[in-house]
């Protein structure tokens, strides 16, 4: 997109500026960013509900074969404003996408050969239609390649608002019939037994993506619309769980790659917007999966950490109440707990250290400054008054107890996972039978232990402990 | 440059000319039908085609690092980029349970898009135009030429040959040397993964080595006919010789051959027509697919029309002989009745046949049915009630139900299936509506 | 007077095909009372298509299937469907609530939205099942029997009259699959028909009140004690399916046998 630096009429193409400098945005400008934005929403939606329905590349086909709808059109009208050249390639997008339904049905070849085979063969001869024209030098001509890459700088305020106008609709319609689309989407077989006409509603929707692909032409060029329709709904499906979220999300994502790579392009005369409208999405994309809640890399990482902590600390605590049989008047050392917590692993006992300090500052440890009568007391005992007859200060001795509020906390611990051994136990016996309970996630529960390994299997199938096939 | 290639060319392109040109096309067709094969039969089309497109980064970075376009440091930069490819969307789909297409989608978009950027981008530095990388510049192959005198001794003169040319056919040597070489693990592993790894096959090492065959075969073709095409060149041969061969090899020999004639005649149609080379070769190789996908005996779609056509006829005239049949049955053995109406155009063609082969004798309003006419009308009508006999006998239907389907399928039941039935009933049983069944007559139909 | 109702649901002379080819061969199947029926048989043997074919997914093509003496297209509203799990993909991302309220898409038709009578429905049918504290729950984060009984949620929501059932019990717990069979029976209790295709005989022995047997064809059908006799599920069909896959064949080929 070029910058325009002081002409006024509305209805005016834009002209090439001599360069970067200033950034007077003028009506135009705007209108052109305004419509490319509408055309970067419409695109993340239609491409979720294309995701949603399993089918995220089905709208490649269409954008391959739209060249060859550009330059035939071209051809037959010799005109090359941008409506005669979009509805060109309309009629081959979805000539495209007839003809690759028609392949599955009568043709032995394979969906993703199909697909494949349709991808290249119409932009090929969508090539050989650009190249022919461009050989022969037909007036009018140059451009036409633009549509390869993308390319906004020729647009007009008025080309820019008829994209507008067409992504509106489109996203009307989806608000509009979304029910229908995520029926079928779902559960199609449900869908079709009740009646609603999946076979409909299936091309409506690849309707709609075909659609796209050809409106997001001048933004992204053939060879790369489809990532415009791919990529914001993956990255939206990150961070939500529903529909809904998940549709406005990856029309956000959308129009914020192809409003960042539009402007980009800008930075340099000759960058066509198409590749950089991409990079735009796949850096979104990236982000989404790094920092995302709950699906991101970020938030795993982190609470395997916090998960791998809580299971360290647990086996501290439940050695410490190992040594000291369930008194507190009992003592131990340090150096001992920690043999026993960690073994010889030494990531192990950094972490066991660890732990042991975060019981120290909450309290359940303390120092067992006093010794009489063969027990161990602290500061906790005597502010409690216990009667410490005789007790003689254990100076050189490295020796601990777990407070009063330390006993409580272990002893709890330790009629947990003896809970869950007793529940596991009956499960086996009963075949798993026990187990249909909607019982919290044990690792939300119990410290980690023996139960570590399998947490991961956990949680990406919870259900698998009851399938009893 | 641009797509005004045609413009540019020469006019004394005479035969070495072309027929470089189209050395060079076919060197590169055939090592990219030779590899898809494989894709193809793997249904990893969707892998190819991201490869072909995710090499961009890896050529462009290896150029800028010295490589030569051609040279070694490319290929491996590209195989590096497919690998890379493939190990993402592998990744994602672990990481994030993102399904394989739309994992494959992501990435390969992504990792185009940033190859065309740093094409751009470092212009001056790279022998690359993005134009070019979409479609290639096979019609200048022929200009960038090298010499093999020195490699052919001293005495020989400058053989000049084009540079493109000795790329693709290393590539192609490669290639076939690659696929030969592990050709029955590959060919296993390809038609059953889960059996080839259980019988201890490294199946992870032969998908790797088919991936990165794949991006070598793609930086050959590269230059050919750019990216989105060799997809084309991937896959189409692959497809269309399945369509009419089905055995592994046969389907590589003739995906090669194919692509090596599309190659030819792309490139005369190109220039005839004053375009691009690798748009034609797609549109020719287009052309065999449809052509297969209409012609292939048996499953083509002609073949299928005329089978629903014959059957259709077949039913027709077997539906008529027996009309005749029983309402001679019913007239208490007649030989001749009234000639019966026909109910469809089929009919009346049919009626029309079968009277002027002589199989139906037509004599003042009469019909009567000649002794092969007799035969094929007692053995439709046998079929049928046997069926009915059979329904009857197993099926606990009632009486009524027994008619209509076995109106429908009196029509296919084979002489072997029939005495498989009567040999279950008693001698001389009559079917269920107490009709006789007739015998079988000595011709088969 | 006295002119005798429709069956509730009505083969009439079904025969159904894959393709061309058939795999169902002329079933004659009426249910004419409310009841816990039970479609069994060797796997294979078309149960699901049977079920497939009377709601219209798979082509007839010998016979009709009649519900209330009418074809599916008028009465579509009146008829419960409850599919098998795997066709679902469970990290869709939609809770527990939106499941069942898609029961009751049929009754609002195109373009209206679930408003506050569906919801306070979907609740109660969830309560049914036992699911109530799940609502909000994404599908992807239940068990398998849970799983089920969203399913069966959706189908209450429906509101229907009768309920076609394909593989409930399938990769269920035995504790879910007594609680599952309890909401039937209640389902039967209420007056309406309850078809099931099940696997196990078994636990179809305790509890349908009729069954139908089917291996291809219509093997017997009637009242659940009189069909599974040893002698029905020991008499050898291999012949007869044999005949029939054969035909099958040579019908889709359009050919001849040999």
């Amino acid at each position: 997109m070029m910058i325009d630096l002081g002409t006024s009429a509305a209805w005016t193409p834009l002209v090439a500026a001599a360069g970067p400098a200033g950034l007077a945005m003028t009506y135009n400008t705007l209108v052109v960013l305004a419509g490319v934005a509408a055309v970067g929403f419409a695109a993340g939606v239609a491409g979720t509900l294309a995701l949603l329905r399993r089918r995220p590349l089905v709208g490649d086909a269409a954008a391959h074969a739209t060249l060859l709808g550009v330059g035939t059109a071209f051809l037959l009208t010799g005109r090359r404003d941008l409506p005669t050249l979009l509805a060109g390639a309309l009629v081959s997008a979805v000539a495209a996408v007839g003809v690759l339904v028609l392949l599955r049905r009568i043709a032995r070849t394979r969906d993703d050969a199909a697909t494949a085979i349709v991808i290249g063969v119409s932009f090929g001869a969508g090539l050989a239609v650009v190249a022919g024209i461009t050989a022969r030098g037909l007036p009018g001509s140059a451009g036409l390649e633009q549509f390869l890459l993308g390319h906004t700088a020729a647009l007009t305020a008025r080309d820019a608002l008829l994209l507008a106008a067409a992504s509106l609709g489109v996203v009307v319609l989806v608000a509009v019939a979304l029910k229908e689309a995520v029926l079928v989407a779902f559960d199609a077989a449900f869908a079709a037994a009740s009646g609603w006409p999946v076979g409909l509603i299936d091309a409506a929707l690849v309707s709609l993506v075909a659609l796209m692909v050809v409106v997001g032409l001048p933004a992204a060029g053939a060879v790369l619309v489809t990532a415009l329709v791919v990529i914001p709904p993956v990255a939206a499906r990150q961070w939500t769980n529903r529909v809904g979220p998940m549709l406005l999300l990856a029309g956000l994502f959308g129009l914020a790659a192809a409003v960042a790579g539009v402007l980009l392009s800008t930075l340099r005369p000759g960058l066509a917007t198409g590749p950089l409208v991409v990079l735009a999405a796949a850096a979104i994309c990236f982000v989404s999966f790094v920092v995302a809640p709950e699906r991101g890399w970020l938030a795993r990482r982190l609470g395997e950490a916090d998960r791998r902590r809580r299971w360290t600390r647990g086996r501290v605590l439940g050695e410490c109440f190992a040594l000291c049989g369930d008194d507190a008047a009992t003592g131990f050392e340090r150096a001992l707990v920690i043999d026993r917590a960690a073994g010889d692993s030494g990531s192990l006992r950094r972490d066991a250290g660890r732990a042991w300090h975060q019981l120290v500052r909450e309290g359940v440890l303390e120092r067992a400054t006093l010794r009489a009568g063969g027990r161990d007391f602290g500061q906790e005992s005597v502010a409690r008054g216990a009667a410490v007859r005789g007790a003689m200060p254990q100076a050189g001795r490295d020796r601990w107890r777990l407070s009063s509020a330390g006993l409580v906390q272990a002893r709890e611990r330790r009629r947990r996972i003896g809970a869950w051994r007793d529940v596991l136990d009956a499960a086996v016996e009963n075949g798993r039978d026990a187990l249909t309970l909607d019982l919290p996630a044990p690792e939300e529960v119990l410290e980690g232990v023996v139960l570590a390994p399998l947490a991961a299997a956990w949680q990406s199938a919870p259900r698998a402990a009851e399938d009893t096939r | 440059m641009s797509l005004a290639v045609g413009a540019v060319l020469v006019a004394d392109a005479g035969l070495a000319f072309h027929g470089w040109s189209m050395a060079t096309a076919a060197a590169v067709s055939a090592a990219c039908a030779l590899v898809g094969s494989f894709l193809v039969v793997r249904r990893m089309s969707l892998l190819g085609d991201a490869i072909a497109h995710a090499v961009l980064p890896g050529i462009a970075v290896a150029v800028l690092a010295g490589g030569r376009l051609g040279g070694p440091l490319v290929l491996v930069g590209a195989v590096a980029a497919g690998l890379v490819t493939v190990w993402l969307t592998r990744a994602l789909h672990a990481a994030v349970g993102l399904a394989e297409d739309a994992g494959a989608g992501v990435v390969f978009t992504s990792l185009f898009a940033l190859g065309v950027v740093i094409v751009t981008l470092c212009a001056a530095q790279i022998d690359l135009d993005p134009q070019c990388v979409l479609f290639g510049i096979l019609e200048l192959a022929a200009f960038d030429l090298v010499s093999l005198g020195p490699l052919l001794g001293s005495s020989v003169g400058p053989v000049l040959v084009p540079r493109a040319f000795l790329t693709a056919s290393a590539v192609l040597g490669l290639v076939t040397a690659t696929l030969l070489g592990t050709w029955r693990l590959q060919v296993f592993t390809a038609f059953d993964p889960a059996a080839a790894r259980a019988a201890g096959l490294p199946v992870a090492a032969l998908t790797i080595l088919l991936l990165g065959t794949t991006a070598v075969a793609t930086v050959a073709a590269f230059e050919a006919v750019g990216a989105v095409l060799v997809v084309a060149m991937l896959v189409v041969p692959a497809a269309t010789a399945e369509l009419l061969v089905h055995r592994m090899p046969h389907v590589a020999a003739l995906a090669v051959a194919l692509a090596m004639v599309a190659a030819c005649l792309g490139w005369a149609a190109a220039w005839w027509l004053n375009t691009s080379a690798a748009g034609m070769m797609a549109v020719v190789l287009g052309g065999f697919y449809g052509l297969a996908v209409a012609l292939a005996p048996g499953e083509g779609f002609v073949a299928r029309a005329a089978t629903r056509l014959g059957l259709a006829w077949r039913v027709a005239r077997e539906d008529w002989l027996a009309r005749i049949w029983r309402a001679g049955e019913e007239a208490g053995g007649a030989g001749e009745v009234t000639r019966p109406r026909p109910r469809s155009l089929l009919e009346r063609a049919v009626a029309g046949w079968l009277e002027w082969t002589g199989v139906v004798v037509l004599h003042r309003g009469m019909v009567r049915l000649s002794a092969p006419g007799v035969r094929e009308a007692e053995t439709v009508v046998r079929s049928h009630r046997l069926w009915e006999a059979w329904l009857g006998r197993h099926a606990e239907l009632p009486l009524d139900h027994l008619h209509p389907p076995a109106e429908w399928l009196e029509h296919h039941l084979g002489a072997a299936m029939r005495e498989r039935i009567e040999a279950e009933m008693a001698v001389g049983e009559a079917d269920p509506h107490g009709r006789e069944i007739p015998p079988e007559s000595g011709a088969r139909p | 007077m006295t002119a005798a109702a429709a069956p509730i649901l009505e083969f009439h002379d079904v025969t159904v095909a894959y393709g061309r080819r058939p795999v169902l061969w002329n079933i004659d199947l009426a249910i004419a009372e409310p009841c816990l029926f039970g479609v069994i048989g060797p796997n294979g043997a078309g149960k699901s298509t049977l079920l497939k074919a009377a709601l219209g997914l798979v082509p007839v093509v010998g016979g009709y299937v009649r519900y209330f003496g009418a074809p599916l297209a008028g009465v579509r509203g009146r008829v419960g469907y409850v599919p098998q799990r795997e066709t679902v993909d469970w990290d869709f991302p939609v809770s527990v609530m939106d499941v069942v309220l898609m029961g009751t898409y049929g009754r609002l038709g195109w373009l209206r939205r679930p408003g506050r009578r569906e919801r306070e429905l979907a609740r109660r049918c969830l309560d049914r099942v036992g699911l109530g504290d799940l609502a909000e729950r994404q599908i992807g984060r239940l068990s398998g029997g849970q799983q089920q009984r969203v399913f069966l949620a959706r189908a209450l929501a429906q509101e229907a009259d009768l309920y076609l059932f394909d593989e409930p019990l399938a990769g269920v717990d035995v504790r879910s699959q007594e609680h599952i069979f309890q909401v039937l029976a209640a389902i039967r209790d209420e007056g309406k028909l309850v078809v099931v295709v099940h696997h196990d005989l078994r636990t179809a022995a305790e509890w349908f009140d009729r069954v139908a047997l089917i291996d291809m064809r219509l093997v017997a059908t009637g009242p659940t004690a009189d069909v599974l006799t040893p002698d029905n599920l020991r008499r050898t069909y291999a012949g007869r399916v044999e005949l029939l896959e054969e035909l099958g064949r040579a019908v889709a080929e359009r050919g001849r046998t040999p």
